[in-house]
């Protein structure tokens, strides 16, 4: 991390950090081949109980919702990150490590660079409506658009197609920036569509930044930070099953026993924000099981209530929350359709039929299947189908088993 | 017989142990059928590596148990001592030697395919001009399906003297082309270019793996190769049919016209 300028900052934990330093949270190799093992259970009982796929918690415990949810694990502030990143790069700039006029971050998706891009003070570029653009096209479009000062590309995943007429806008844009005609930019770019660009056109050398991996630690703090308020107000949240802590973050002589809950969330999100946040809400409860009669004496004394004040929930360990899973199926459709989706950050219908070649009415009818699964949902805005954060784990493993290019986080 | 010292070898055979003998024979065969039978059934719930592994794992376990099960009979027949152990594998030498030559030899060559693995079940391989994917590897020959859905039986003793191609060699990784021919006189770089798209947007296309246009001038024609991966290697003809109507499109879209490559059938 030589060129990086790492600094703390809550909302963005680890910092602005170059693609090749990026690296998934170390786990143990016990716990590795328990994921293992239980992928592989997960894909032999998808074939035995196909219409089981959807979202299920297996406890009885009420879940936290509305208001409730909001207040123990609320939206991010878009707003608060586009600022922290400012600061990396202005850091990073006067550090020297970074001197390029146009700025990339590539992120996995649900990351939320898209949404903090979209709030800083820049000119944004939207895509055109036309997709399918020719070589001279592209190059007008480009002229007129990169000709107003600064400006920033929150999505660069919406300015292509996986099709043979849909490329050469980003062919064009791309051999503007390595010739630096494209002025002072900003793009943000989902880590599926860059992985592809960077296959198609190998000699790409943008030395893009990403978000830091998520730590359980680092994990812990974000949550912590996050439904406190920016620290105002104290947040307890320990598990159901053994009375554990999860939050609030450890101090150094703390007398409170802790759970490994956020490292083997980091583990299963792959340090990803987005989905860790998805299935931390998804986890969380309003009160614990009423079984203490049964509970031996030590589990007693673990949930033992220790005076420290504040707001108080239950998490459910993970091994409870059963996350959808990929139907299976003897076709190429969903993994043809998953993976459009993914590289294209969202497609609509008739985008789909154009990008996988599958006639409409049977994208129509995986879109259904897909859609029953919760893997994935239609963004009521764009009108676009995409991927949801809890069906992200899943889908990005199928899809890994099944050959197709996986991003790298 | 008794020249050989059969009768003191056989001496210790009883009804019992006869019966004891056969009983672990057909344990041993109702096993090897649930390995043969149950593996590849999980295996094709599954995708990608623990595919292969199971699969090429079923050859090997039946081997495992054939041996135990040797192992385990041969001390219920006979006494295990030197000179029976040496009496029994000398007769059944013999009878293999002569009476079983070709059995014994394709028997062998199926041992050493088990470590050499020219071709293991998943594999898709050529051998006398037939291709396909190995479907089984049994005692004495390998199944394999061709792309018609035709299983051909290749005894392992082909292996002594026979070349054998193998596309993909144990992963999934099986380069295919879709081949082409057009009329000469175009912007060869321009097509080359316009095929590479094709390629790279088809949805069968492992785009992490290298994709190639290569093109080469025959007497009458500009013949273009693509050649890339596809998803999985059970997919080839898709994916071959799929490059194939994408470069034909590209072909109709810049006016260029496809050419048919002249047959020639002997008079």
């Amino acid at each position: 991390m030589t060129n990086d300028v790492v600094q703390d900052h809550p909302y963005l934990p680890g910092g602005l950090i170059s693609l090749e330093h990026w690296n998934t949270p170390e786990t143990s190799v016990h716990k590795s081949l328990r994921g293992a093992l239980n992928d592989i259970l997960l894909q032999l009982r998808v074939g035995i109980s196909p219409d089981d796929q959807a979202f299920k918690s297996l406890d009885d415990l009420p879940m936290l919702k509305g208001d409730k949810l909001r207040v123990f694990a609320p939206e991010p502030d878009s707003e608060l990150l586009a600022k922290a990143l400012q600061d990396q790069w202005a850091r990073l700039r006067q550090a020297g490590a970074h001197q390029r006029n146009v700025s990339f971050v590539v992120a996995p998706p649900f990351s939320g660079v898209a949404e903090a891009l979209c709030r800083t003070q820049r000119r944004i570029l939207t895509p055109p409506d036309n997709l399918f653009m020719t070589e001279q096209d592209a190059a007008a479009w480009w002229d007129e658009q990169l000709a107003g000062g600064d400006w920033i590309v929150p999505e660069l995943a919406d300015f292509w197609l996986r099709h043979q007429s849909g490329l050469n806008l980003l062919r064009e844009f791309f051999a503007r920036i390595a010739l630096d005609h494209a002025g002072n930019g900003v793009v943000g770019c989902v880590s599926w569509c860059w992985q592809f660009w960077t296959q198609y056109l190998p000699e790409l050398s943008l030395a893009p930044y990403t978000l830091a991996p998520l730590t359980g630690e680092q994990m812990t703090r974000w949550f912590d930070y996050l439904a406190s308020e920016r620290g105002e107000q104290q947040v307890i949240a320990r598990m159901t099953h053994d009375g554990l802590y999860v939050l609030p973050v450890p101090e150094e002589k703390t007398r409170l026993k802790y759970s490994s809950f956020t490292q083997d969330l980091a583990t299963l999100a792959r340090g990803n924000r987005g989905i860790a946040r998805a299935i931390w809400q998804r986890a969380l409860r309003a009160r614990p099981e009423k079984s203490e009669a049964h509970e031996g004496k030590e589990n007693r004394e673990k949930r033992e209530p220790v005076d420290i004040g504040g707001r108080q929930c239950w998490v459910v360990p993970l091994d409870q929350l059963s996350l959808p899973s990929v139907p299976q199926s003897a076709g190429r459709q969903p993994g043809h359709i998953l993976h459009a989706l993914l590289l294209h950050n969202g497609l609509t219908t008739e985008q789909l039929h154009m990008v996988t070649g599958l006639p409409e009415q049977e994208v129509c009818l995986t879109l259904d299947k897909l859609l029953r699964a919760e893997l994935i949902y239609r963004n009521q805005t764009s009108g676009a189908y995409e991927v949801t954060p809890l069906g992200y784990p899943a889908v990005r493993k199928n899809l890994q088993g099944r050959g197709y290019p996986v991003d790298g986080f | 017989m008794e020249g050989f010292g059969f009768k003191d070898t056989f001496s210790t055979i009883t009804t019992d142990s006869l019966l004891e003998a056969l009983l672990v024979v057909v344990v041993a065969s109702f096993l090897i059928m649930l390995v043969q039978k149950l593996i590849p059934a999980l295996a094709g719930k599954l995708g990608g590596k623990i595919r292969r592994y199971l699969l090429a794992s079923v050859p090997l376990l039946r081997l495992l148990i054939i041996v135990l099960t040797i192992v385990t009979v041969v001390p219920i027949l006979v006494e295990p001592s030197f000179e029976n152990m040496v009496a029994v594998f000398g007769a059944l030498g013999l009878a293999l030697g002569f009476a079983f030559k070709d059995y014994a030899n394709s028997l062998i060559a199926g041992i050493v395919t088990l470590y050499e693995m020219p071709y293991r079940p998943g594999d898709w391989i050529e051998v006398n001009g037939q291709y396909g994917e190995v479907r089984s590897i049994g005692t004495r020959a390998a199944e394999m399906v061709t792309l018609d859905d035709t299983v051909i039986v290749i005894p392992h003793s082909l292996l002594w003297n026979t070349l054998l191609a193998n596309g993909n060699d144990g992963t999934d990784n099986l380069m295919c082309v879709a081949e082409l021919f057009l009329d000469p006189n175009h912007d060869v770089a321009r097509m080359q270019n316009l095929f590479r798209d094709a390629v790279f947007t088809c949805p069968l296309t492992k785009t992490y793996q290298p994709v190639l246009v290569t093109v080469s001038a025959t007497d009458d024609a500009m013949r273009y190769r693509l050649k890339a991966y596809p998803l999985e290697p059970r997919e080839q003809a898709r994916f071959i049919s799929d490059l194939t109507a994408r470069a034909a499109a590209v072909c109709a879209s810049e006016g260029v016209r496809m050419v048919s490559k002249r047959v020639t059938t002997p008079a």
